[in-house]
């Protein structure tokens, strides 16, 4: 057998070999009886020159733990993959989580917008008396029976009509005058833009805030 | 030189499916282990048993060995909590009385090394093997010998063997391999040889 390889197992059993050196001689080591058989007499030396009493030279203890794992499964199903790409794998990891969480953020907001509204657009819902139906609810019965809540429900305001908000007026003397004035704020914000006619017919409007 | 790079590259080849890597590993360190058992059980063939469930534990958990700490610390660490499990679990075991063993120790040592696998060859072959390496040493050279002693029995690298002996560091890997080489001639005899060897060698 060549000295040099000999040689390299000498030091390799010391951990005295250069790493790449290492891999070479793994391999053949796990493949090359002869090259075993001689790691183990180095193993035995090493055992006698350290004296340990009580310690069978010869025990088949590699024998015995080799016949267990015949039955076993290789590792490298397990291992394998990410031992192979675990150092390449590794910068570009975080990236590619990054991506994944941009992605499904995405579809996330995405899918919001078709479900709700958004926000800060102006919700208006219009209910009317039976009877008295304005165009745009008119429509949206045509198109559905249904009525969908918005997610976000904003704190409506009740307006009075005009004839409340002159009944309140004529009877101011006698309300509070906290709830008067919101009252009478809310009524002139829900007028009507300048030059147009408040329909009479709305009886109440809610506006999202 | 990295350390542990020996043991870390058969480690890798045992993760990738290599389980003759794994025999390289068990033929390295099984002395050692068995001793470190011996520590909580005292009879040999006890102590073998544990290591063998210590190497077959290590081996089911070597995907999870990263290789953070050294091969060996990670294996000895198995090796002492699987002898302690065992000691606990004889323990709680009915006790089995060993008259003997109270009135003489050393007998009870010596049934003890005779229990189970131990036949009495297998005593006198490792007594063999033992006189025969002793006897290889003494006949080293000097150098060779100082060499291979300060890196076997003290545990020193390469490189404080070196500074030990005023030479490079090349000189006593060389050194080294030499003298392993010396002495394996004469128990490759042994075990190729048989019993007996040993005397006709002496």
């Amino acid at each position: 057998m060549n000295e040099e390889l000999d040689s390299q197992l000498s030091a390799m059993f010391d951990d005295e070999l250069l790493p790449a050196e290492c891999e070479l001689l793994a391999r053949r080591l796990s493949r090359d009886e002869y090259l075993k058989a001689r790691w183990g007499r180095y193993a035995i030396i090493g055992a006698v020159i350290r004296a340990e009493r009580g310690v069978r030279l010869n025990a088949p203890l590699a024998g015995r733990v080799n016949a267990v794992l015949l039955a076993e499964p290789a590792l490298a199903a397990q291992t394998a993959p990410r031992d192979r790409n675990h150092p390449r794998l590794r910068w570009w990891q975080p990236l590619a989580g990054a991506a994944v969480a941009a992605s499904v953020a995405t579809v996330s907001i995405l899918w919001l917008r078709t479900q709700a509204p958004l926000a800060g657009a102006p919700l208006v819902t219009q209910v009317t008396t039976p009877g008295h139906t304005t165009s745009a609810t008119a429509a949206a019965s045509a198109q559905s029976d249904s009525y969908t809540v918005p997610r976000s429900k904003p704190a409506a305001v009740v307006v009075p009509s005009t004839e409340l908000a002159n009944y309140v007026v004529a009877h101011s003397m006698f309300s509070n005058p906290v709830a008067r004035r919101n009252l009478l704020s809310a009524f002139m914000t829900s007028e009507s833009p300048p030059g147009g006619t408040q329909e009479p017919q709305s009886d109440v409007k809610a506006i999202a805030q | 030189m990295s350390a542990d790079a020996s043991d870390l590259s058969l480690v890798r080849r045992v993760q990738r499916g290599d389980k003759g890597a794994f025999d390289a590993l068990v033929l390295k360190y099984q002395h050692k282990l068995v001793k470190l058992v011996m520590r909580y059980v005292r009879n040999p063939a006890e102590a073998e048993d544990i290591a063998q469930e210590a190497f077959i534990k290590a081996y089911r958990a070597l995907p999870q060995f990263r290789g953070d700490s050294a091969f060996y610390t990670w294996l000895y660490r198995i090796a002492i909590n699987t002898a302690k499990n065992a000691v606990v679990s004889r323990d709680r075991s009915p006790v089995e009385y060993d008259l003997d063993r109270n009135n003489n120790d050393e007998s009870y040592d010596m049934q003890g090394r005779m229990k189970d696998s131990e036949t009495p060859e297998g005593l006198v072959l490792t007594d063999e093997i033992r006189s025969t390496v002793n006897a290889a040493i003494d006949a080293l050279p000097e150098d060779l010998r100082t060499a291979i002693v300060l890196r076997e029995l003290e545990g020193l690298s390469y490189e404080e063997i070196a500074a030990a002996m005023d030479c490079p560091v090349g000189t006593v890997r060389s050194r080294i391999f030499r003298a392993r080489e010396a002495i394996d001639r004469r128990l490759r005899e042994v075990f190729e040889g048989g019993l007996g060897r040993a005397e006709e060698l002496g």
